[in-house]
């Protein structure tokens, strides 16, 4: 059977062909190392159009919502992490954030007090050729402000009430409780049971790092076939 | 900057886009399945019965071609490797799982993609097993809660066979192409020895 004979010898060449391009595969190195080329263009647009901010509200949804196909990064020190920290964060303060072996193709949310920390190490991970990572806009001082604490209004119209109450319900999910916009003005909103106001207009918040009934740590996405 | 991929990540298209690509590509897929002859329940299931190991073949062919792929485009800069998503493991829940499939493969005579590809071609017994995936997927989702904790049990991280073994990736690439091609010698050697009566 010549046609037979003749595949066969396609089959032989192209298995030839594969031992001589997988043997020069010895000496390729398909990673990159740790240095990239900066579009700094292209990062000045992601920083001028925001397009790397995750808003607190927006976070606050998604963890509900038991997406798992991010991380959520908590910047600061152990002992602040074991204070408070947002429900499924993992710890990884800005010291060893480059040396954690977090993996260039996750998607990342970053955040730290305020809100420097996290876009400083933005940079630096975007500087290792990290691509999807975001930083909690106004950090976790808006978090508290936004989520935790929010600021209802007294008497309240009727579309406000609607918003009030969602926003009671996101409260409670995450174990605070909102504050009135007269107390807030009055500069005297201290929540019972938190510790004394660091600033007039917020509590500081000691809230219990998972709320009971609160959100499990996330499992992650699958993707694929 | 020169285009780099994976292009999805890097923003060169939207979420749309990538849908198309996908049907396009899932097309092209189905397409190759078709031509290799799995649209057949019979040529699938003989490679069971050792007379005929073309799955094995073409599987294999074509994790050694991605293979390469991905390790020359990364080479030579066109492709960021440490950017691809990497299906996370979960050693035990995927053993088991690839036991449900296996034996699932054997009595009905298909695997997935397969099964898909035979019902585009009119094959009743194809969209039989479809249908049985949609229910084995329905029943699965009503029990999820039950089996979640096993489900999930284990590290979840992606692990690659460089890093589970230490080895420079090189090395692993030529392994697995010689691997590749030791199995196609042997798959030959079967195939002749059980060969179907008659053939």
């Amino acid at each position: 059977m010549p046609g037979r004979s003749s595949r066969l010898t396609l089959n032989q060449k192209l298995a030839l062909g594969a031992v001589v391009l997988g043997a020069a595969a010895l000496f390729a190195t398909p990673y990159p190392g740790s240095t990239v080329t900066l579009d700094t263009k292209e990062l000045a647009l992601v920083v001028g159009t925001e397009a790397d901010h995750v808003e607190a509200p927006e976070l606050a949804a998604w963890i509900i919502e038991s997406r798992a196909d991010y991380r959520l990064i908590d910047l600061r020190t152990e002992a602040e992490f074991a204070q408070y920290h947002i429900p499924t964060a993992v710890n990884i303060p800005m010291n060893v954030l480059t040396d954690a072996g977090l993996g260039r193709q996750e998607k990342l949310v970053l955040y730290s007090e305020g809100g420097i920390h996290s876009a400083q190490a933005w940079m630096l991970l975007r500087a290792q050729g990290f691509k999807s990572v975001y930083m909690l806009k106004g950090g976790l001082d808006e978090w508290k402000d936004q989520v935790v604490f929010p600021v209802v209004a007294d008497n309240p119209t009727r579309d406000e009430r609607a918003r009030d109450e969602r926003l009671k319900s996101i409260s409670a999910f995450f174990g605070g409780q909102p504050r009135s916009a007269a107390a807030v003005a009055a500069g005297a909103a201290v929540m019972p049971g938190m510790a004394p106001a660091a600033t007039p207009a917020r509590p500081s918040v000691v809230a219990p790092p998972s709320p009971a009934g609160g959100p499990k740590p996330a499992a992650k996405k699958k993707e694929g076939c | 900057m020169a285009m780099m991929a994976p292009l999805f990540k890097y923003g060169m298209f939207g979420e749309e886009t990538s849908l198309v690509l996908a049907f396009l590509i899932g097309i092209g897929f189905g397409f190759f399945l078709e031509r290799a002859g799995f649209g057949s329940a019979r040529k699938l299931v003989s490679q069971f019965y050792l007379n005929d190991l073309a799955v094995f073949k073409v599987m294999f062919t074509a994790i050694v071609t991605a293979m390469l792929g991905v390790t020359y485009l990364g080479w030579i800069g066109w492709l960021d490797l440490s950017l691809v998503y990497l299906v996370p493991t979960y050693l035990f829940p995927q053993i088991v799982g690839g036991l449900i499939l296996g034996v699932g493969f054997v009595v009905g005579g298909y695997c997935p993609g397969t099964s898909v590809a035979a019902t585009a071609t009119g094959r009743v017994d194809g969209l039989l097993y479809v249908l049985g995936i949609f229910a084995g997927m329905f029943a699965f989702a009503e029990v999820y809660p039950l089996l979640k904790g096993f489900y999930l049990s284990g590290s979840g991280e992606a692990i690659t066979l460089p890093g589970a073994f230490g080895l420079p990736y090189g090395v692993v690439v030529f392994a697995v192409v010689l691997m590749a091609v030791g199995g196609f010698y042997g798959a030959g050697l079967l195939e002749k020895k059980f060969a179907a009566p008659g053939e």
